[in-house]
């Protein structure tokens, strides 16, 4: 959330993106104490002691033995923010059914500020341990979603995006050099869906598929991850794609038509 | 049609190609148009070739007067607007098939009857000449007692703008036997004179949705991007209705093998061969244009001989009439003759049974 912290001029009040720089670094910690935090973000302790015990007070942050987590209020907040995106009711049970189709990890992905937020996932019956989870965030040159969407963007908003962010390595597989990343993407353009061959994880292999409203507006992207021992390449190149087009396209055709389909 | 009938105002829910030709019949026939759509390039398509007046939703354009509703939009979606239509009071034409899945079928036919309003649905090919005059010999007893009947609707290369909504189970209900089986049902049953279907044994097949290689030679539709295709290509089954009468069905949207739209009508006397395959304009190899259409018997004066008749009844336009015949019945309040809801209903269930069949066969 870094990107946003300056240059809004003189109404931002500091005290609230201080709040949130806070938040963020105990999101990145799992759990961390009021010393480790005031070195990291290079405060005073006292201040750091102050915004946590506050947020605290009020639920978004829950305090154990002097070490903080994110508190449930935070997924009270981040839930409701999930309900009021249209795109998530819509694709919701397509997932879930894509997931149980593929038997592997599938997801709802959207784009905020040049990072992918997982919106939703499922996890089909090949799937112990899913390795993302509901609101994680991914960079988007590393990422099949994030490729998918990177894809639909006009030369001039990629031309900043590629500008604005280095490219990276996740991976040895990791595309950090931008000309190939514009070559990649031409590729998606053209078969409509996007591939990680492990670029973001090692020995994980994702295929997404951005899903835009009838108006041409890009709405987020469907995935679908596994292990590469059961993606292997005519499963990663041809088989998941076809399913998730058929997804795609009924997610795109229940959006356009969801005030007539609420109904039923 | 009659110069004398009303100007009426119809409202076409579902903007695509078929609510295209419904706005071309009804502005020659000078009814005004009101149109409404959620697509926005559809919507966008249409404004620029008709002079329609466009609303945003149903609930605007039920309530804007209008003396009837044309549903003409992808199958999922015929149920909501139909109701929505029934509760305005309005009679309603809904394109064929009536719904994208027997439960949505029969939700609408009992609304339809519940609000008491005309509720049609386009299977034309029943206001075809050519196969009303099949049907007449049927009913006459000219062919005796009718025992079998064989149909064949196949295209070469007509998978419908592959890759739109057609080829979606979840949006159309199904493949090539929803769409362009489901005329063949309807004749059928119609020439049995709506019959029971006692047991079915079905076949179906995806062999050219996800080739790459497919050539577009008789495009249908409109021309998307190739994102949907989880449905059958084609269909073989063969069914026995009541009495021991049997159809055997033939059905493709791509196949390959000779095109053609046509039924043999076997009877214990004499048979029809009615042969309605469409012309095509974009590609014909073979430069057929003849359709055959003939009554075959057997007489036996002088020498036992065979007699083939050719049948040569006007052309017509079955699109149109169809059309006429649904503004007929919403100015005189009367049910039509033909393409009730109830008779799609039926054809709904016997298209139902043979998705069964063949998914019980594939197991």
């Amino acid at each position: 959330m870094s990107d946003g912290d300056t240059g809004r001029g003189g109404d931002r009040i500091a005290s609230v993106g201080t709040a949130f720089r806070i938040l963020e670094a105990v999101r990145e910690r799992d759990s961390v104490g009021v010393t480790e935090l005031a070195e990291a973000l290079d405060l005073p302790k006292s201040t750091v002691h102050h915004y946590l015990a506050t947020l605290a007070d009020d639920g978004y942050l829950a305090a154990e033995d002097g070490r903080y987590r994110l508190g449930l209020g935070l997924f009270t907040l981040g839930a409701t923010a999930r309900t009021g995106e249209r795109i998530y009711h819509v694709a919701k049970p397509n997932v879930d059914r894509l997931a149980d189709a593929t038997g592997e990890q599938a997801r709802l992905v959207v784009e905020r500020d040049g990072r992918g937020i997982t919106l939703y996932q499922a996890a089909g019956d090949e799937v112990d341990d899913p390795p993302t989870y509901a609101g994680d965030v991914e960079d988007l040159h590393c990422s099949a979603a994030g490729k998918a969407f990177l894809a639909e963007l006009p030369e001039n908003r990629l031309d900043t995006f590629l500008a604005d962010h280095a490219l990276e390595p996740r991976t040895p597989n990791t595309i950090t050099d931008p000309d190939e990343l514009r070559a990649t993407l031409s590729d998606v353009r053209d078969r409509g869906v996007a591939f990680d061959d492990e670029e973001r994880d090692e020995g994980v292999r994702c295929v997404a598929s951005a899903v835009s409203d009838r108006s041409g507006e890009l709405l987020g992207a469907i995935s679908v991850s596994a292990p590469v021992d059961r993606m292997p390449d005519d499963r990663f190149r041809s088989e998941i794609p076809s399913q998730l087009r058929n997804v795609v396209g009924i997610v795109e055709f229940n959006t356009t038509y969801s005030e007539w389909s609420d109904a039923l | 049609m009659d110069d004398d009938a009303p100007r009426m105002d119809i409202g076409l829910v579902g903007l695509g190609e078929h609510g295209g030709t419904h706005a071309e019949f009804l502005e020659e026939l000078g009814h005004t148009v009101h149109a409404v759509d959620l697509d926005p390039r559809a919507k966008e398509r249409f404004r620029d070739r008709y002079d329609a007046t466009m609303y945003e939703g149903l609930d605007e354009l039920f309530a804007a007067g209008i003396d009837a509703a044309i549903i003409s939009t992808p199958n999922k979606f015929h149920e909501t607007a139909a109701l929505k239509a029934f509760e305005a009071g309005l009679d309603v034409l809904i394109e064929k098939p009536l719904a994208h899945s027997l439960d949505s079928a029969e939700r609408i036919v009992e609304r339809a009857d519940e609000t008491d309003n005309i509720c049609m649905c386009g299977y034309f090919h029943r206001f075809r000449n050519r196969c009303r005059l099949a049907k007449a010999y049927v009913e006459s007893g000219r062919l005796g007692e009718v025992t079998h009947v064989d149909a064949r609707y196949m295209r070469r290369r007509g998978v419908p703008g592959l890759g739109t909504w057609y080829t979606s189970r979840e949006i159309a209900g199904g493949g090539a036997l929803i769409d362009v089986g489901s005329f063949v049902v309807d004749l059928v049953l119609d020439f049995y004179d709506w019959p029971d279907l006692e047991a079915v044994i079905a076949t179906t097949r995806s062999d050219f949705g996800d080739r790459e290689d497919y050539a577009y030679l008789e495009m249908w539709g409109e021309d998307d991007e190739a994102k949907m295709y989880d449905v059958e290509d084609s269909v073989t089954a063969f069914c026995e209705f009541e009495d021991g009468r049997t159809a055997h069905l033939e059905v493709a949207w791509a196949a390959n093998a000779r095109r053609r739209h046509e039924y043999n009508i076997r009877g214990t006397e004499a048979g029809v061969s009615l042969d309605i395959t469409t012309p095509l304009e974009s590609v014909d190899p073979s430069g057929r244009n003849h359709r055959d259409f003939r009554l075959y018997e057997v007489r036996s004066d002088v020498v036992d001989h065979y007699v083939d008749s050719e049948l040569v009844p006007p052309a017509n336009d079955p699109f149109r009439d169809e059309l006429a015949t649904f503004l007929a019945a919403v100015e005189t309040g009367e049910s039509p003759d033909r393409c009730t809801a109830e008779e799609a209903l039926a054809v709904q269930r016997v298209v139902d049974r043979i998705y069964e069949a063949a998914d019980r066969g594939q197991v």
